[in-house]
């Protein structure tokens, strides 16, 4: 019943900025399976962002297909060629965040010259429906509900015992007989999926779509600055990361747009030396020290 | 009835909307100004551009607080313009143009700079219904979306590469270029380049046997190395060099060129060639000849006009320095929305639309009256001008003839032949 | 032919450019295992510094090059004492090291926006435009010029690793951090100098790139990327490695344009890289990366 009020007094911009947030959250934790779970930070996520919005808009403009199953399509095709980096899932640190740095700008080159596809430096541009824009609120809680859970589930079960059992070191992993290739290949295609689906989303939401913006690499770095910034590797972490990047964008762009870069770097510095574990580590310090007072008294 | 269920949520708030529109009706306050919203890329790749719209934004509507405001039927209103910073990013764009309608409660918006960023901004005031004027989005893609609330003072990139053709075709007729001429298309891969590169070639389509494009590539921005492309240029043997190229490209792209000892008939960049950034960075010796279509021009204040008014208003705000198009535009785009309110007489966003639709007025861009064809999604159509530069570091306008301060050189005489 | 003596020419003075932006980016990494992703950052500060100088003092900008040196150098140690110090070595310090010299680069970059403004930049000298001729090309004078400099910097690299005391030292630190400590080495000091040397390279890199190219305070990205290209080839911290790698790349690039329109030839670069990173971690001629 307290939701209520907050939920009807929202303004329009109000509801469309929480819609745009949904969209960061779930591309943000399911980024995080591979980053924090996993251990293989991506820089190239924007790749499967890209490919699953380009998808759901074509098959948006071919025929009328209802929008959820364009996305949902979209995101099947974004997770398959996730696993096109397959390949590079040997590779360990810095070598893994490198080569997809190489993956995510030669799929932007590519993408961008394959004009037929993206509409190359013209992108895309879809029907308006005011309709769906607004009910695209209802579907980005949704699919971050889903997303969580899964993240939650994952991290409790079995399966998140393994991953972190190959992040913290692939050959004793694989003499304990955790199948490192099979797990990452599952990962990374679920990861992608997911990410994809945020793209078809973000293609019906804006209705223009662009391949410079959507493969950019300010985007796949902002995967990385939100699960960051929130706590790489935990649950809650990719969701206040993610809130907090986009509000934080939003106020500083409206109010000291010359220091937007600067704060966001500072934030990164700050969480890198004083806590890894981003305002979920912060959080949790908090916690303890409540508690720990509350213990005394 | 059970609220957690989405339709029974949406109806409570229906309702509530309902009478949330019921109430302002009875106590609605006297109208205190005319309240105009913008976004514009203050920072990132396009803020340098991004600054010279707002120039021209802020003299269009001090000018009109000035004069005392805007005559709005029986009123006098002061207009007054919300402006934040969309950081050259198309989400932001679009957020904040939701922020400006929806929150900030604005009339009217006016355009970003950028074809992408307008693209996507567009769709939002095409949604709420808002009247969106915009002077910095030439693409052609953005008006064939059926759009009722755009209208773009700037006249489609394509127009560009058509006016230098036509520029060209005279000269070949008068004897001064080989028949038929082989052409280098360079352009960079954006909608801007894509947009040029249509104009040349549809030209050339239709003037079978007068042209060959022997070269046609597009090149990433932002490159380093032209020098292969520019070697498959030389090989090519042209007469004709046509690149579209933002002002950093251009200058790298110019460089090899001249040190690559390349000479050509005819050279352009497209909208670049006068620029004091380029001339500082090439040297007037290197840019001599090269030719740039543009969508205004302060050499267009020669004769008495709007342009004449323009110029020397400027001047007199920022220092004695020369507009660009970027300014004129700006400042049209604000003109234009200002005069459509005052014939509507009123701030209702469909009167003034309605008057958008119709209009055809008398201002600074070359060629007739400004109008927005329907059939043409609204976009102004208006000629560009060419520009030449000189050997004295001058930049006459050479093209169309009625505006023409200088006459234009084919077969560059800098060239051995 | 003489196309092909064109392009060649051209892949040689384009191999000069990438080796220079290289090198700084594989010292770093091949004795502190950190892989500066500021590196864009620093290369941009320096074709600032080199701007200034010529823009206020009026000085000419290969000239400037030990002043950029110095104040790159000092940028770097600073860097290091400040920042990269508290980060733990190894693998597991990679992800954290690239979010950090990552968020310094986003500090740089506002630092520059606010100094300079965004608008687009360049150095302009009488050599600008200038060209000789060689084996029947003509070729820029400013591009034979970072030939030059870009090919002295291994042999003066090399020859201070090899003959120095402090050379050695390095050397050594890169080889086992551990034992060095042992012997007396104060390991920390070696860190932040050649954290120093690898900013200073790449401060002059940013100088020379600010002759050849316009730039802006959003610049170091390409720069960025392609550095990677050639560290990787060469295997992560061989200079001489870096120096072939930057040709081969340089070559294939060029070339390129032969089989593919010109927009795709940058993708060339990326595809090699994640080739190289796939099939031959170590790089054409280094070591074993694979964990």
């Amino acid at each position: 019943m307290a939701v209520l009020p907050l939920v009807l007094e929202l303004s329009i911009y109000t509801h469309n900025l929480m819609t745009l947030t949904f969209l960061s959250v779930a591309g943000a934790l399911a980024w995080n399976w591979m980053g924090g779970f996993l251990g293989q930070v991506s820089f190239g996520h924007a790749a499967t962002f890209g490919v699953g919005g380009f998808v759901a808009a074509r098959i948006v403009l071919w025929a009328p297909v209802p929008a959820p199953l364009a996305w949902l399509a979209g995101g099947l095709v974004a997770g398959v060629f996730a696993l096109g980096a397959h390949p590079a899932l040997r590779l360990r640190g810095p070598y893994f965040s490198i080569a997809t740095i190489g993956l995510g700008e030669a799929t932007r080159l590519l993408f961008t010259y394959w004009e037929d596809f993206t509409g190359g430096s013209s992108g895309l541009s879809l029907p308006i429906e005011t309709a769906l824009k607004h009910r695209l609120y209802w579907w980005g809680l949704g699919l971050v509900v889903v997303v969580t859970a899964a993240t939650w589930l994952i991290r409790r079960s079995g399966l998140g015992l393994q991953l972190l059992a190959i992040k913290a070191d692939v050959d004793a992993a694989a003499d304990l007989g955790v199948s490192a290739t099979f797990y990452q290949d599952l990962m990374i295609a679920l990861s992608g999926a997911v990410v994809g689906v945020t793209g078809g989303m973000w293609a019906s939401y804006f209705s223009f779509i662009e391949p410079n913006d959507m493969f950019g690499f300010d985007r796949s770095i902002g995967f990385v600055l939100m699960a960051v910034i929130g706590g790489v590797g935990t649950v809650l972490g990719p969701l206040l990361g993610a809130v907090v990047f986009v509000l934080l964008r939003q106020y500083l762009l409206a109010s000291y747009p010359q220091l937007y870069l600067g704060v966001y770097g500072l934030l990164l510095i700050f969480i890198i030396l004083f806590e890894p574990l981003g305002l979920t580590g912060l959080l949790r310090r908090l916690w303890r020290r409540l508690s720990a007072l509350r213990g005394k008294a | 009835m059970n609220l957690a269920r989405p339709s029974s949520l949406k109806a409570l708030m229906a309702a509530l909307a309902l009478l949330a529109v019921g109430l302002p009706a009875q106590a609605a306050p006297p109208r205190a100004r005319v309240s105009v919203g913008a976004t514009l890329p203050l920072t990132g790749s396009e803020a340098r551009i991004g600054g010279f719209v707002k120039e021209g934004y802020e003299l269009a509507f001090e000018e009109v607080n000035k004069a005392g405001g805007l005559q709005v039927g029986n009123q006098k209103l002061p207009v007054a313009l919300t402006l934040l910073d969309d950081a050259t990013n198309q989400a932001t764009a679009v957020s904040l143009a939701d922020k400006l309608i929806n929150s900030d409660k604005v009339d009217f918006l006016l355009g970003t700079y950028s074809s992408h960023l307008i693209e996507a901004q567009s769709t939002v005031a095409e949604q709420y219904k808002v009247p969106y004027l915009q002077g910095g989005g030439g693409a052609t893609k953005i008006f064939k979306r059926g759009f009722k609330y755009l209208f773009g003072t700037i006249s489609p990139v394509e127009l560009l590469g058509t006016t230098l053709m036509t520029w060209i075709d005279q000269q070949q007729k008068a004897g001064k270029l080989p028949k038929p001429a082989k052409i280098a298309l360079l352009w960079e891969n954006t909608a801007h380049g894509k947009d040029f590169r249509k104009g040349v070639s549809d030209f050339v389509a239709q003037n079978k046997g007068a042209y060959i494009i022997s070269v046609d590539e597009s090149f990433a921005l932002d490159g380093k190395d032209f020098s292969a492309l520019l070697g498959k240029v030389k090989a090519a043997k042209v007469d004709l060099f046509l690149a579209d190229a933002h002002l950093p490209d251009y200058i790298t792209m110019h460089r090899q060129y001249v040190a690559a000892g390349l000479c050509h008939k005819v050279v352009s960049y497209g909208a670049r060639g006068s620029e004091k950034g380029a001339i500082d960075a090439l040297g007037v010796e290197n840019v001599k000849y090269v030719l740039s279509g543009v969508w205004w021009s302060s050499q267009l204040a020669a004769k008495p006009g709007p342009s004449r008014d323009f110029v020397t208003a400027f001047k007199a705000r920022y220092g004695g320095r020369d507009p660009e198009w970027f300014q004129a535009l700006a400042y049209l785009s604000a003109k234009t929305l200002f005069a459509a309110i005052q014939q509507a007489g009123t701030v209702d966003r469909e009167a003034v639309r309605q008057k958008l639709a119709t209009m055809k007025i008398k201002s600074l861009l070359p060629g007739g009256p400004l109008e927005f064809p329907a059939a043409l999604g609204q976009q102004a159509q208006n000629p560009f001008v060419v520009q030449q530069n000189t050997p004295d570091g001058k930049s006459p306008i050479i093209f169309p003839q009625d505006v023409a301060t200088g006459t234009g050189v084919a077969a560059n005489p800098k060239c051995a032949n | 032919m003489d196309r092909f003596i064109d392009l060649a020419l051209s892949a040689v003075l384009l191999a000069g450019l990438y080796a220079t932006m290289a090198y700084g980016l594989g010292i770093i990494y091949g004795v502190l295992r950190v892989v500066n992703l500021a590196h864009g950052g620093v290369i941009m500060m320096g074709a600032y510094m080199g701007w200034v100088l010529h823009r206020k003092l009026g000085v000419d900008p290969y000239l400037s090059i030990p002043i950029v040196v110095a104040a790159s150098y000092l940028l770097g140690v600073a860097m290091y004492r400040v920042l990269v110090r508290h980060l733990p070595r190894g693998a597991a310090g990679g992800p954290a090291s690239l979010l950090l010299l990552f968020g310094f680069w986003l500090v740089l970059r506002n630092g520059a926006y606010l100094l300079f403004t965004g608008d687009d930049q360049s150095i302009t000298t009488a050599w600008s435009t200038s060209s000789v001729v060689v084996l029947g090309s003509q070729l820029s004078v400013s591009r034979l010029a970072v030939l030059a400099i870009g090919s002295v910097i291994p042999v003066g690299l090399h020859l201070f690793l090899h003959r120095t005391h402090l050379g050695r030292a390095i050397r050594a630190v890169a080889q086992n951090p551990d034992s060095c400590t042992l012997v007396g080495v104060d390991v920390e000091r070696i860190y932040a100098i050649t954290f120093g040397i690898g900013t200073a390279l790449a401060g002059v890199a940013g100088l020379l790139s600010a002759t050849l190219f316009a730039f802006n305070p959003g610049s170091g990205s390409s720069e960025l990327l392609k550095s990677f290209v050639v560290v990787v080839l060469g295997g992560m911290g061989s200079v001489p490695g870096t120096g072939l790698a930057a040709l081969i790349l340089a070559v294939v690039e060029v070339f390129a344009i032969l089989v593919l329109p010109s927009y795709l030839t940058s993708a060339v670069g990326f595809v090699m890289l994640v080739l190289v990173l796939v099939i031959r971690p170590g790089g054409l001629f280094g070591h074993r990366v694979l964990g």
